[in-house]
């Protein structure tokens, strides 16, 4: 039995049909990059693993069991924007992860567990190397610490699946490159499974372990919602290998892009 | 030459032309007061400046011939505790109801419509109601204000609330936290400067309430005072009072931004230039 | 230049227009079962009728606030205005506009009155609180009526309550006591637990419900006195003779023909004007102005710098009430005679 298993997936809204037939499964440890034209459903894909959406039909199984419906601690995230806490500094937007858990009533924790929480919140900052920004707030942090923030306080939680819903969209291309470095390291340090939705193939193949494709494989040009988007390509990556196939899933994604 | 609105004043000019409508104001009475007074020297309706004063001096500064108390400061501590009380409860309960609404879908459906409905019902329509069911003393007074300020609060904490970024939200879920722990770690404190704010835009139609009420029935007040002395038309009572009212609402107003500056810096941050 | 020319054509016709206007006259008037035959004069045309004999214009302004209408008479907004005898002494007399009870046009009897709720006579109200609107003729009443049982206002707690609200307020159940004014006195003494203990009936003569005017206006145009009293008695005639003219007062008033029969059976109406002079000539009448003036007196009412209670001076054809050099209320009954006399 696979880590993630996905048994024959579908997504509808009414009329619209995103995503159908999904078959895959994934090993504890990959790191699987997901791309697609915009509206292909990649991003529907990665609410359903949040549990922010359901399935229509078919299920996701993780080590077994049925994912919640819901989000929960078993599955981290870091959006584009917004997931960390304005009202809240460094230090404190990291331990909040851990007082949500150990403070059911109050939200508050004192004393020697609280001094474990910070020890705790303290390595992780520094393993995203936000150590000088300790007491900053969101607002005084450029958009890439805001980022290492978001992750850092995903670590916390030890997740059993981190999801990245294009992470460094926002992040101008040198930081991009630093923050690719990082999300690496984290990956291989904590044995982490991930999964990320990215506009940019590049960094899909640059990062992943495999990538996924999703693209429509039916079309009726007078009824365009009414088949769904499947996974046409599921490639393992080597790091920084097979620069012809890069070529031809770019030019097949631009070519529907321009189609639609 | 730079287009005009590009013409930006000088600290100088700035300080002149914020003194200037004043200045012009305090002009126009006075001589429209002389002009009056010349004709009548015991008109009452612009009184000049010693007679406001002597007014000030009498309702301020010596106990009353017949009560023994300071009439002014007797008004204002009743009209400050009216308008505190009302203000302060509408502003808890605007805040409970507003954050259960905007983050329980259950509520919300249930609650939503039928606060948007009560908070477009004119109170002073229904005071016959509001007297049979509160009667005529305090608590009418406060009942008054709070039925005018809370649904307009309630309803802008709920649209503050589902206002919050859902990625903040779910993150918060990602993180452990459940329904309660989301409400007062994410969202309470993030409402609180909001809250604020919105308490601080209801302030005038609460001191609205309050002058009504106490123009309805009462025994002491800054509005009670007012709407007794006009029966025998005493501005000189009337425009210091009238300023008073208006300084202390300037006064709550300016002390809840800076009280929200001091707790809520992370807030105010687009504001800081 | 045309435009400044044209701006100085403006301005003379203006100007002009104000010398002319001289001869126009306004008065208001507020809903008192009193007070409705203004309405009827205006409506019917019988004041333009007189103001035209005598060559000049006469508004007639329904104000809906009756403190608001006496202060705007005050302000110089208005030449004439209704009003009772106290509130004549203590809103233009207090603010020395010299004015002059042109017209005395009836007195309470009955139609102001002090009501406890479950208690059956005046000397209950020891202790309660009562509503009514502070410093107007519902005060001065409650005052006499303490009086006369021995009580003072130091034995009651008085709250001021807006005359608009007094009938809701008395539903609820804080509000215990309370002195109005018809019509509302009718409506809360229909209701069941309602007892009037006191009312203007027990002091007769001492609300007095007036047509004031400015006396320098008066003194100068006597013409529009003249118009006046002309206007008004030939007004009561009508009201006496013609049931469709008690009609049409009590729908201007808001009630029907028996609402207002009921409330006019509490005031006592000078229909003929030897009646009126009579009262106005009275040996009565100064002494009660004296107790206007006393209570308006301790009431801080004569403004501040009053030394005493005779400090605004009240002249009456028997004899002058207070400080004969400062005098600011005349009740002036020669327009009232010329009309008595037929001379008009």
């Amino acid at each position: 039995m696979s880590f993630l298993t996905i048994n024959n997936l579908w997504k509808s809204y009414g009329d619209v049909q995103v995503l159908e037939r999904i078959n895959l499964s994934v090993e504890q440890g990959e790191f699987v990059s997901m791309v697609g034209a915009s509206g292909c459903g990649k991003s529907t894909f990665l609410n359903m693993l949040l549990g922010k959406e359901q399935a229509t039909r078919g299920q996701i199984l993780l080590e077994g069991n049925m994912l919640k419906q819901e989000p929960d601690e078993e599955r981290g995230i870091v959006f584009q924007r917004y997931s960390v806490f304005p009202h809240l500094n460094v230090l404190q937007n990291v331990m909040i992860a851990d007082e949500f858990t150990e403070a059911k009533i109050l939200g508050w924790v004192l004393g020697s567990k609280r001094k474990l929480i910070k020890e705790k919140a303290l390595a992780f900052i520094d393993a995203v190397g936000l150590t000088p920004a300790l007491k900053k707030y969101p607002h005084e942090l450029s958009g890439g610490m805001q980022q290492r923030l978001a992750i850092a306080q995903a670590l916390m939680k030890a997740p059993k699946i981190l999801l990245l819903d294009e992470p460094f969209g926002a992040l101008d291309p040198g930081i991009r490159a630093d923050m690719h470095q990082l999300i690496r390291d984290i990956w291989k340090k904590n044995k982490l499974t991930i999964f990320m939705v990215t506009h940019d193939i590049k960094e899909g193949f640059e990062l992943g372990s495999r990538l996924w494709v999703f693209d429509k494989v039916r079309h009726d040009p007078h009824a365009p919602n009414m088949y769904g988007a499947r996974v046409t390509y599921d490639l393992a990556l080597n790091t920084g290998g097979q620069s012809a196939d890069i070529n031809n899933i770019v030019a097949e994604i631009n070519q529907h892009e321009k189609n639609k | 030459m730079k287009r005009l609105m590009n013409i930006e004043p000088s600290p100088v000019v700035k300080v002149f032309l914020t003194m200037l409508p004043f200045v012009i104001a305090v002009v126009v009475y006075w001589l429209a007061s002389e002009a009056r007074l010349s004709e009548n020297p015991n008109d009452k309706l612009l009184p000049s400046f010693t007679q406001i004063a002597a007014a000030v001096e009498r309702y301020a500064f010596v106990e009353n011939k017949r009560t023994g108390e300071y009439l002014f400061w007797q008004d204002s501590a009743a009209s400050l505790w009216r308008i505190g009380l009302g203000i302060g409860i509408s502003a808890c309960v605007g805040l409970v109801v507003g954050m259960l609404n905007g983050l329980l879908p259950m509520v919300r459906a249930g609650l939503s419509p039928f606060i948007t409905i009560l908070s477009l019902i004119p109170p002073m329509a229904i005071l016959p109601i509001l007297f049979i069911t509160f009667g005529l003393d305090e608590l009418a007074k406060v009942m008054l204000i709070i039925i005018g300020t809370a649904p307009v609060i309630m309803r802008d904490m709920q649209s503050q609330v589902t206002q919050l970024p859902r990625e903040q939200l779910i993150k918060a879920q990602t993180l452990g936290a459940s329904t309660w722990l989301v409400a007062i770690r994410v969202v309470l404190p993030q409402i609180l400067p909001r809250l604020l704010a919105s308490v601080r835009l209801t302030l005038g139609a609460a001191w609205l309430f309050l002058i009504a009420a106490e123009a309805i029935a009462a025994q002491e007040g800054l509005g009670y005072r007012i709407f007794l002395v006009r029966r025998y038309m005493s501005m000189d009572v009337i425009l210091p009072y009238v300023i008073w009212i208006t300084s202390l609402a300037f006064a709550m107003d300016f002390s809840l931004k800076k009280l929200s500056m001091l707790c809520f810096p992370w807030f105010h941050q687009g504001e800081a230039k | 230049m045309r435009k400044i020319k044209l701006l100085l054509v403006l301005i003379t016709l203006l100007t002009s227009q104000q010398l002319l206007a001289k001869e126009k006259f306004s008065i208001c008037w507020s809903i008192y079962v009193g007070w409705m035959p203004w309405e009827y004069g205006d409506s019917s045309g019988i004041i333009k009728k007189w103001a035209d004999k005598y060559d000049i214009e006469i508004d007639v302004v329904q104000i809906n606030d009756y403190i608001e209408s006496i202060n705007q008479y005050t302000a110089g907004q208005f030449d004439g205005c209704s009003m009772t005898n106290m509130d004549a002494l203590t809103i233009p007399s207090a603010s020395f506009v010299d004015s002059t009870a042109l017209i005395v046009g009836d007195f309470s009897n009955g139609n102001d009155g002090v009501v406890l709720k479950d208690k059956g006579a005046l000397t209950d109200i020891k202790g309660q609180k009562v509503n009514l609107v502070e410093l107007s003729v519902s005060h001065y009443l409650l005052a006499r009526g303490l009086e006369s049982v021995g009580l003072s206002e130091r034995d009651i707690q008085v709250v001021n309550t807006s005359d608009a609200d007094l009938v809701a307020a008395y539903s609820t159940a804080g509000v215990t006591a309370v002195t109005t004014w018809n019509p509302l006195l009718s409506e809360i003494t229909a209701q069941p637990n309602a007892t009037k203990v006191y009312d203007s009936s027990d002091i007769p003569g001492e609300i007095i419900d007036l047509m004031v005017v400015n006396t320098d206006t008066l003194n100068e145009n006597p013409k529009f006195g003249k118009a006046l009293a002309g206007a008004w008695y030939e007004i009561m005639q009508k009201m006496r003779a013609d049931k469709a003219v008690l009609t049409h007062m009590a729908e201007a008033s808001g009630t029907d023909l028996a609402g207002y029969e009921a409330q006019l059976s509490t005031t006592k109406m000078f229909y003929q004007a030897k009646d009126a002079v009579a009262f106005t000539k009275s040996e009565q009448l100064p002494k009660t102005m004296e107790y206007v003036a006393k209570f308006s007196f301790e009431h801080g009412l004569l403004g501040d710098g009053a030394p005493d209670a005779g400090f605004i001076g009240i002249e009456t054809p028997a004899g002058i009430v207070g400080d004969k050099n400062n005098i600011q209320l005349r009740f002036n009954p020669s327009y009232m005679q010329m009309a008595a006399d037929g001379k008009l």
